[in-house]
């Protein structure tokens, strides 16, 4: 068996994302939640994938009984295996049949999932599975302020497009924005890092320009502009 | 951020090197970084073992997980933005025109 020595400040983010994933969340269950992030975790090891424009639902890859809805599970196979396809038109098909901010929920759970499951895959480790999920029902939370931002898809949290697109495309979830940074800061830089260039976990550890250099070459591989 | 960073260091990074994959800039064990950011991206177990293993080899196992969590960062990262639209202002892109012609991306879908 593979024995890794992970750091004890990233074991536990993704821990706690793990159990952040099978608790209720904002407009979905936990079942639901888990249900998704099956999903992702089929389409990230799926070796013979889907074309981008042929929804899961609709193949013979999932199970029978599954408790969130099919476009909910084509919208966390998509994003999961083919993000650099998404546009405008199949995130509003997407909107329109789930609602805005629970594609927004489901966006944070592909994306936080994929996260651990490749940081697994990456140091020769299996992927863990997930907690029984939490009874209860979502939480409903709507921010008071929602806008519009020029700068992503998504309504964010007023006043939109003062911080990165990257940064407030979360805003209107709040406890899937909590957990994204929270893993981000583990798994790259902390927030208040960013601007500078010296910057190193520890000593002997990634430099800054090691840490971009990787950080190019997976975004790059992903097709991702941003 | 790899150009920026790079050139604060003092060491400008040709990112053709990162784009094509080819490395051979002046960076600390950049080849090594760049094959395992590469196979951590593609789907081959055996080249990833060997990747991660080279890794090792030449830093530490803390330095290779502190790199694999930066790859699976942005595998996160990469997600969050294709999936939500994010994209940067007009005045960015244009201060950015050089990268993103050495990176190869100015035609890619998620150009938004």
């Amino acid at each position: 068996m593979t024995v890794v020595d992970i750091r004890s400040d990233l074991a536990e983010v993704h821990e706690l994302a793990w159990e952040h994933v099978a608790r209720p969340g904002s407009w979905w269950t936990a079942a639901q939640r888990v249900d998704i992030a099956q999903t992702v975790l089929l389409a990230i090891a799926d070796d013979d994938p889907l074309p981008p424009w042929v929804g899961v639902s609709a193949s013979d890859r999932l199970p029978e009984q599954r408790v969130a809805p099919d476009p909910a599970h084509d919208a966390a196979y998509r994003i999961a295996r083919h993000a650099g396809t998404m546009t405008a038109d199949v995130f509003r098909r997407f909107a329109d049949d789930l609602g805005e901010l629970p594609y927004v929920e489901l966006c944070a759970i592909v994306s936080s999932v994929a996260a651990v499951a490749h940081f697994r895959r990456n140091v020769g480790l299996d992927v863990p599975p997930f907690p029984e999920p939490v009874d209860g029902e979502p939480t409903g939370e709507r921010p008071a302020d929602l806008a519009d931002p020029e700068f992503n898809w998504v309504p964010v949290v007023a006043p939109a497009d003062q911080t990165a697109a990257v940064v407030q495309a979360y805003s209107a979830v709040p406890g899937e924005m909590t957990n994204t940074w929270r893993m981000a800061t583990a798994q790259y830089i902390p927030n208040e890092e960013m601007i500078h260039p010296d910057w190193s976990r520890r000593p002997g550890g990634l430099t800054r320009p090691q840490t971009e250099l990787v950080a190019a070459r997976v975004a790059q591989l992903r097709e991702c502009f941003y | 951020m790899l150009s920026w960073s790079s050139t604060q260091a003092g060491d400008e990074v040709d990112l053709t090197g990162v784009a094509d994959g080819t490395g051979g800039f002046d960076i600390d064990h950049g080849d090594e970084l760049l094959r395992f950011a590469t196979q951590c991206a593609e789907r081959d177990d055996t080249a990833l073992a060997s990747a991660r293993d080279e890794l090792t080899s030449a830093t530490d196992e803390a330095f290779m997980v502190d790199a694999a969590a930066v790859a699976a960062n942005f595998e996160m990262m990469t997600r969050l933005a294709d999936s939500t639209g994010a994209r940067m202002p007009s005045d960015v892109l244009e201060a950015r025109a050089g990268q993103i012609g050495a990176m190869g991306v100015a035609e890619l879908t998620s150009r938004r």
